[in-house]
């Protein structure tokens, strides 16, 4: 008996062994078999996939924390097709929520060819996917409690961040936008776009739960502080599309910035797009340049480059604000006859009158005395020709012809003097005056104020880009351009501050010749005179309700300056230097 | 005397031998206490491997959701600022009656010591708190925490200064 189960043992652990041995032999088959090669594709394919995880895109904040760009959520709305059970719901269902036409989608859902994942629609926004979102949840509740599957399985709506700024067109010409593929262009965007977004990082992401800590951490973009005040912006903005409409002008460009930082505290210009329908760009703009004008358009600046020409006499101490000069209405210089604005003859002046009357042929006498080496050698000291170094996409450095230049010819030493035959761009001219309004320095305009990244908030400092002049002329210039305004009694005066400035009105080259019946009108200025907190540069494109910056541009920054001092909270003069006395 | 204990040595071998029962019974006993160790150790590692995949997925869940905070959060926040924007506050001002001051309706007033920051500050300037990380009895092995327990000092005198 007892041999019997002896035996019967011994058979089941023959039958038992040799089955351990056939799964042995057949793992080893396996594994050394030519399909081994395919097996281990196919465990690799299915052990995880490598995916590419973009950082949420660096938010830009104005100085005073408000957001100007910032992301949304948006969804993929797409048909998972291994899950899908019902193609004719589910392309019912998006065509009356999403608008799509159901006579391509339901071929599409059919026919997929071979994709695993169809995509639908995409950018969804939230409230767009409400309802359908909505229409899924109840029609997967009435199918499990009816215990069939739902007709709507297998449709996805997978969440993704794309930009948003809540602003719409404030300071768009500024901060530019981001297109779908997340790249940015003009302004803030382009400048800074390697900053803002991030760096994409390509992994194996493991499926393997034991891997999950393998999984990376991919830090956002920087975040960026701009200089730029929403308010003043906002203000620039609604006081520059008044002008256009009282002025008639075509196009128009504000620029606010802090003389002694060279923060622009406002950028403001026209036409302006919302940035959340960034497709809409050609409707717009015809040229690229055309985005951002005070960066990007180059023009004739007219009599506000006296200032300059005024700055570089003085400093060379040829002349003196009280300097006598006779004007007898012409000049001659390289055989041309140069006349003022009115074809007139002024008779006696001096410098500050020749200033307040913005005399060509005063600012011609100027600059022929100081010969053309020191006249371009004091414009090169200003900038003129060249970029200011403003980190902004977009930024062109007009044209200052030198003498040693082919197409410079005598009579440019004179005109150039009160800024005819040099182009510049808006930010130019106003960086070059910063120098007057800052005790000489001048400063290199920028837009960002600091940046955040890995927790830490790092201060971009002041760059002062030259000091074209010293400061005893600086101050001297102001005196006299404040008093010339005083004594004119500019529509540029703000009761209760003291400003200084020069208006600037310019023909328009048309063609090798000045169009008579057109011109382009800039103001810039700044105060409080003896404590500058704003520099302000106005210029409009061809008004037709006048054709001089003293009834154009001058009440526009009158106007701005009204506001600005409010916002910023700068007290009258007389309440600053009592504060300051006591 | 020698002759008599040869005789004997086959009678003592086969009154000290196990029956062969015993034997058996003593390997199949051994087999079984190793099948029972191997299957201790199978279930222990089962369990844990089991216990670690179920954290795994958790972790995996959890960063997911993280994803989906972080995105929901940068959603609202949008959002707010757009409920904030400049046009909606000021037609909202507009409507609750409110308009913008002009220069002869400001009273100034000198406030000792205001300094108006020149811009806001994203981030705090006090010490970033130190990054939290897991406790050592999640991570150290069986050796580790027995040769830090080693490396102690005595606990009673530790904290002892003269």
């Amino acid at each position: 008996m007892r041999r019997e189960y002896g035996w019967r043992s011994s058979a089941l652990a023959i039958v038992f062994g040799f089955c351990a041995f056939l799964i042995l032999g057949q793992m080893v088959r396996i594994q050394t078999s030519a399909e081994a090669d395919i097996f281990r594709e196919q465990a690799e394919l299915f052990a995880g996939n490598w995916r590419t995880y973009y950082p949420e895109r660096g938010r830009i904040y104005d100085r005073n924390g408000h957001l100007l760009a910032g992301n949304e959520q948006v969804y993929t709305v797409g048909v998972n097709i291994t899950e899908m059970n019902d193609a004719q719901a589910i392309a019912l269902a998006v065509s009356a929520n999403l608008g799509l036409d159901f006579n391509i989608v339901y071929p599409q859902l059919l026919n997929p060819d071979g994709l695993t994942f169809l995509t639908l629609k995409d950018f969804v926004t939230g409230d767009e996917l409400a309802p359908l979102q909505e229409m899924q949840r109840q029609v997967s509740a009435q199918s499990l409690a009816g215990n069939r599957p739902s007709p709507l399985a297998g449709l996805e709506f997978q969440p993704r961040l794309q930009r948003s700024y809540p602003e719409h067109a404030l300071a768009s010409n500024l901060i530019g936008f981001v297109n779908r593929e997340g790249r940015g262009y003009f302004g803030v965007e382009e400048k800074y776009n390697n900053l803002l977004a991030g760096n994409p990082v390509r992994v194996w992401v493991p499926e393997d739960p034991n891997r999950a800590a393998e999984l990376p951490h991919v830090p956002g973009g920087t975040t960026l502080v701009l200089t730029i005040d929403r308010d003043v912006q906002s203000a620039a903005e609604e006081s520059l599309d008044q002008a256009l409409i009282d002025t008639g002008a075509q196009n128009g460009t504000i620029i606010i910035m802090d003389p002694a930082s060279g923060e622009i505290l406002a950028m403001a210009t026209t036409p302006r797009m919302d940035l959340n329908q960034f497709w809409n760009y050609s409707a717009y703009f015809n040229n690229a340049y055309e985005f951002n004008p005070a960066i990007s358009m180059q023009y004739e600046p007219g009599s506000v480059f006296k200032i300059l020409t005024m700055a570089g006499a003085l400093d060379m101490g040829l002349v003196q604000d009280r300097t006598p000069f006779f004007d007898t209405g012409s000049i001659i210089v390289g055989e041309v006859n140069i006349q003022n604005w009115d074809r007139g003859s002024w008779g006696a002046q001096d410098m500050t009158t020749c200033l307040q009357h913005s005399l060509n042929v005063c600012l011609a006498w100027v600059s022929t005395q100081m010969g053309a080496d020191h006249f371009y050698d004091y414009m090169r000291r200003f900038g003129i020709g060249h970029t200011t170094g403003i980190d902004l996409a977009g930024e062109v450095a007009g044209r200052l012809k030198m003498p040693r230049d082919d197409d410079w010819y005598p009579v440019d030493l004179g005109t150039n003097a009160f800024g005819q035959g040099v182009a510049v761009t808006p930010i130019q001219m106003l960086a070059a005056v910063s120098a007057v309004a800052n005790d000489g320095r001048m400063v290199t305009p920028r837009i960002l104020n600091s940046m955040v990244r890995d927790g830490r908030q790092f201060n971009i400092l002041p760059s002062i880009a030259g000091t074209p002049i010293s400061a005893q002329t600086a101050h001297t210039l102001s005196q006299m351009l404040a008093t010339s305004l005083e004594s004119e009694a500019s529509m540029a005066l703000i009761p209760g501050y003291r400003v200084a400035g020069k208006t600037g009105t310019a023909q328009i080259p048309v063609n090798g010749y000045y169009d008579p019946n057109q011109t382009n009108v800039s103001f810039v200025g700044w105060g409080p005179v003896d404590d500058p907190k704003f520099l302000v540069y106005v210029w409009l494109e061809g008004p037709t309700s006048s054709p001089w910056a003293n009834e154009t541009a001058a009440p526009l920054f009158a106007e701005i300056v009204q506001k600005l001092v409010i916002l910023l909270n700068i007290p009258p003069d007389f309440i600053r230097l009592q504060t300051a006395s006591q | 005397m020698i002759n008599a204990n040869v005789t004997n040595i086959p009678r003592f071998a086969h009154a000290y031998q196990q029956a062969p029962w015993r034997v058996q019974r003593q390997w199949v006993g051994a087999f079984l206490l190793a099948v029972l160790a191997l299957a201790m150790v199978a279930a222990l590692y089962l369990d844990v491997t089991a216990r670690a995949a179920i954290t795994g997925r958790e972790i995996q869940d959890l960063q997911l959701q993280i994803a989906s905070i972080q995105r929901t959060n940068a959603d609202l926040q949008t959002r707010l600022a757009t409920s904030l924007s400049t046009s909606n506050m000021a037609s909202r001002a507009f409507t609750l009656g409110f308009r913008p001051a002009e220069a002869g309706e400001i009273h100034y007033l000198i406030v000792p010591g205001f300094y108006r920051p020149s811009a806001v500050m994203l981030v705090s300037s006090a010490p970033q708190s130190v990054t939290q990380t897991l406790p050592p009895e999640y991570s150290e092995s069986l050796f580790d925490w027995f040769a830090d327990l080693l490396g102690q000092p005595a606990t009673g005198l530790a904290g002892v200064t003269p």
